[in-house]
């Protein structure tokens, strides 16, 4: 099961008041705020965007409108690693659909879903950017490009080490 | 001052005044449906577009939040760009909005008929103009909002919860300009945002004119905007019309 730290008093949890310190209290450091908040909690709880508001002393509207707007910031937890793979045109063209396909298979989930254990979420997006190496699929910061429905259950092996 | 021309007319206007009431001055007339005049201009809705001819360029800009702030500029408010610009977003309004009586009144105005290539879809009545949260938030409730993006976009209270800092004033279903906000009122209750606010009724006219909510919400705001306790005992209409009778009163008193 993802962790969930919805109550934020759990002894696990990564320490919000941390992260709030860390930011002055202006509006313009919100987003800041929120990707650190969504990088150590792997989500953005409902209690931690009361906490911000009042922090930066904007209205709690306005936190979760910038909260639900970004792909990068997600209300359900995400798991420790985001498989995201790239179904650009270039990657489409080279096996981006079998690629995915594959992932589906291995991880037992649908894009925009995490897997039990919390290790993998999976992500569709529309271009990384690297489209020589298509097609590409993307960890974390790790590229992995050329991939190949065969070659799909090696890097979740690898980077499943990794993630322990 | 500042001199314009809207349409071949001149016109002086204060500088800083948007090229709307420019244009609404020279007796132009331009559809919009975001803007209002009570709250700060947000170009969200893209129908007031005018042609500005400036410097030698011209472009399309949204009339409702373009200051006159030189002096020279030409507007042109009904050219085939104009009208272009404007029936398009008129077109996506009615695919999308179809079913509201003010997209429907606006592209009968502006002779546009829906785009037969593309079929209707949902029969929905908010067009993202955002009026309710720029009314929400000039009353310093800021219990609205907009949330996700792109085609989900959608007015929500935070959180998609009943709205906590709601007052239950109906500024946001007032200035809507499609009717998409609904509420409901019985019991002396009124019901909106998921929340249930008692309402306070006039003791002249016997009328509901506030919430309990809203009348706290004054009181613990601004010194200037809260209301004497004799004021909250009346509606607006009776409390002027008491005023206006203990002012005549007292005017035959001194004589």
């Amino acid at each position: 099961m993802p962790r969930s730290c919805d109550t934020l008093s759990a002894p696990s949890c990564p320490d919000l008041d941390a992260i709030l310190a860390r930011h002055p209290a202006h509006p313009r450091y919100l987003l800041a705020a929120l990707q650190d908040i969504q990088a150590a909690f792997r989500h953005i709880p409902r209690e931690a965007m009361v906490r911000v508001a009042a922090h930066m002393g904007i209205p709690e509207s306005r936190v979760y409108g910038v909260a639900t707007f970004y792909k990068a910031l997600s209300l359900v937890p995400k798991g420790r690693k985001t498989v995201k793979v790239c179904m650009g045109t270039a990657c489409h063209l080279r096996g981006a659909p079998g690629v995915l396909e594959a992932l589906e298979n291995a991880l037992g989930i649908a894009p925009g879903d995490t897997t039990e254990d919390g290790a993998f979420s999976l992500e569709t997006v529309n271009c990384l950017g690297a489209c020589a190496l298509a097609p590409v699929v993307m960890v974390e910061d790790t590229p992995y490009g050329a991939m190949t429905p065969a070659r799909v259950a090696s890097m979740l092996e690898k980077e499943r080490d990794h993630a322990v | 001052m500042k001199t314009l021309s809207v349409d071949g007319k001149t016109v002086s206007v204060e500088s800083g005044t948007m090229l709307y009431d420019a244009a609404v001055l020279a007796g132009a007339s331009i559809p919009t449906l975001c803007r209002h005049e009570g709250l700060p201009h947000e170009g969200a809705c893209r129908v007031c577009m005018v042609e500005l001819h400036r410097r030698g360029t011209v472009r399309l800009v949204a009339s409702c939040m373009f200051p006159v702030n030189e002096e020279g500029l030409e507007v042109r408010t009904d050219t085939e760009r104009v009208r272009a610009a404007r029936n398009f977003v008129i077109r996506l309004l009615l695919r999308r909005n179809g079913d509201s009586a003010a997209i429907r009144r606006l592209a009968a105005e502006e002779n546009v008929l829906p785009d037969g290539r593309l079929p209707a879809l949902e029969k929905e009545l908010c067009i993202r103009c955002g009026r309710c949260i720029r009314a929400c938030s000039a009353n310093g409730t800021d219990a609205l909002g907009f949330a996700l993006r792109g085609w989900d976009r959608k007015t929500t209270p935070p959180f998609g919860e009943a709205a906590a800092t709601c007052v239950g004033c109906l500024a946001c279903a007032e200035v809507c300009p499609t009717g998409h906000i609904s509420w409901e009122e019985k019991d002396g209750h009124r019901r909106i945002w998921g929340r249930d606010f008692a309402l306070v009724c006039c003791e002249h006219c016997g009328e509901p004119f506030a919430t309990e909510e809203q009348l706290a919400f004054l009181r613990a705001g601004h010194p200037s905007d809260a209301l004497s306790p004799e004021e909250e005992r009346f509606c607006p209409r009776c409390r002027r019309i008491r005023a206006g009778q203990s002012f005549t009163l007292e005017e035959v008193k001194d004589r």
